[in-house]
């Protein structure tokens, strides 16, 4: 079953800045309220890389991991499923996704992972 | 406010020192800059300990308090200062806030860390207990994969090529050789590591596009300062190393905040306060100590500090400029890269390569001649906290 993408961004009711994560006051106008919203639309790939070094945590051999951005300006991290960075380009539109992305005390961890549209 | 300068030095050699535990490195460092200071058998008024994983690897808190016991300093006042990767330099900060206010006379700058004592798989999770708890911890991002992504978008903006990178490596690699304090002493072989088609196997990806060479070892060692007011270290025999400035600015803890995360904003903050502070242009300088936990970051800190415009840090390392004889001679003493990068000593390490440049008392292999003023940057997370000094050689 696909799971909803459990992310809350920060919408500052007085400026209009989206945030993700929370700030206790705007990082543009220092505004205290703001309007949670989900991230919607398209994703774009921003950043990337691949670590071969992984933290204590973690099984596998190697991690992707990226920085997208959805059509309403929400940016966020997430682990990326392809098999090499090779497949990627920075500006491609992803799929994004809430699954598992690391076990902790013997229980799943969700978060983003995102994939390329093709 | 008065003057405050630094009349004592000391450093352990940085690498693997399973021998010795977190304080005894600490103490050590400490005996050798009260040594140099010329204080062997007398006190301080305070000291400021750097450390970032006292608690989390040897389990030990509040070890100034420990430290000041074991140096026979007491009743001295001691905090330890914890600013992740920043803490050396935040710590010599509070010391020289102290004593240019006129409430201390005489203090302690110490730092250390004790990173060997984990597998690598748990001090890489140490490191990365920086990052937001949040929105980056869970997935799995390290230290090197925060400086992956920001080497790419880098390369894309400015030019940056892995040829650039690759000259950082052998410098400071070759610097490494000739500081008997680093961590790695072993000179790079550019065949085995870039040109060969071995180098995949030699130089493998480490955090894409960074391989191996262009991250700095997790290593073991201490480091020391003693400062006090200019005017007191006039009467001593050695030339004091006046602190003329120092800076400190923040960004925000997720690169995805950042307007243009290539943009090191604290970075040229900090930078430009120091230099202010010291009535100095980036031109003034005669050698820099910056935080080359990776080398894009040696390159990307020498535009941002100003010693090249954007874009041209990567050429000007390929050309030999930031070598000894050269435009601007960066971290002779290996950096980070060679040093070795010990989180909570590396700040106050930078500090202590700069004083003895300034002093004159390097070998001729990496002594900038008659060297009169440094400039250090100490970077903690991923450029969410920097602070930067600049040093100036008072004759005496
Ligand atoms: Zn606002």
């Amino acid at each position: 079953m696909k799971k909803e993408i459990a992310i809350t961004a920060y919408k500052c009711r007085k400026c209009g800045k989206i945030h993700y994560p929370y700030h206790d006051r705007c990082l543009e106008c220092k505004g205290r309220e703001f309007e949670q919203i989900k991230p919607e639309g398209d994703v774009t790939l921003l950043a990337y890389t691949a670590i071969f070094n992984l933290p204590w945590g973690f099984d596998q051999r190697y991690l992707i991991l990226g920085v997208a951005e959805f059509e309403n300006h929400v940016k966020a991290m997430g682990q990326i499923k392809v098999d090499s960075v090779d497949q990627l380009k920075a500006g491609m539109k992803m799929k994004p996704s809430w699954e598992p992305v690391r076990v902790q005390y013997g229980e799943d961890v969700y978060g983003l992972k995102f994939e390329p549209m093709e | 406010m008065r003057d405050v300068a630094i009349i004592g030095a000391g450093m352990i050699p940085f690498g693997r020192r399973d021998e010795d535990t977190l304080m005894e490195m600490l103490a050590y460092a400490s005996l050798k800059a009260l040594d140099d200071a010329g204080l062997g058998d007398k006190s301080v008024d305070a000291v400021y300990l750097a450390n970032m994983g006292g608690g989390m690897l040897q389990h030990q808190s509040a070890i100034a308090s420990s430290l000041v016991d074991r140096l026979s300093l007491l009743p001295a006042a001691a905090d330890t200062v914890e600013n992740g990767p920043a803490s050396g330099a935040s710590a010599i900060k509070n010391g020289l806030l102290a004593v240019a206010s006129g409430y201390y006379d005489t203090v302690l700058v110490v730092g250390g860390e004790k990173m060997r004592e984990v597998t690598g798989w748990r001090a890489t999770d140490f490191v990365a207990t920086m990052t937001h708890p949040q929105a980056e911890y869970p997935y799995g991002i390290t230290l090197p994969g925060m400086a992956g992504m920001f080497t790419r978008l880098y390369m894309e903006k400015h030019g940056v090529t892995r040829e650039h990178l690759l000259a950082v490596s052998l410098k400071n690699q070759e610097m490494g050789t000739l500081n008997p304090y680093a961590h790695v002493e072993m000179a790079l072989d550019r065949e085995g590591v870039f040109d060969s088609p071995h180098a995949v196997v030699n130089n493998p990806v480490s955090a894409d596009p960074l391989h191996l060479y262009d991250l700095c070892p997790v290593s073991d060692g201490a480091a020391a300062i003693v400062i006090c007011p200019l005017e007191m270290a006039k009467k001593l025999s050695k030339p004091p190393v006046l602190i003329a400035g120092f800076g400190q600015a923040t960004d925000t803890h997720t690169l995805q905040e950042r307007d243009d995360p290539t943009d090191l904003k604290a970075v040229t903050l900090a930078a430009k306060q120091a230099l202010e502070m010291a009535k100095l242009k980036p031109s003034d300088i005669s050698v820099a100590e910056l935080h080359d936990a990776f080398t894009i970051l040696e390159i990307a800190e020498s535009e941002h500090v100003g010693f090249f415009k954007k874009g041209e840090g990567g050429k000007a390392a390929a050309a030999g400029k930031t070598r000894l004889g050269g435009q601007i001679p960066i971290n002779l003493s290996g950096g980070l890269k060679a040093r070795g990068h010990p989180v909570g000593a590396t700040g106050v390490a930078q500090v202590v390569d700069i004083v003895w440049q300034l002093r004159h008392e390097l070998p001729k292999t990496r002594q900038v001649k008659n060297a009169q003023t440094g400039l250090t940057v100490n970077f903690g997370g991923f450029g969410n906290n920097v602070l930067s000094f600049v040093l100036k050689r008072v004759e005496p």
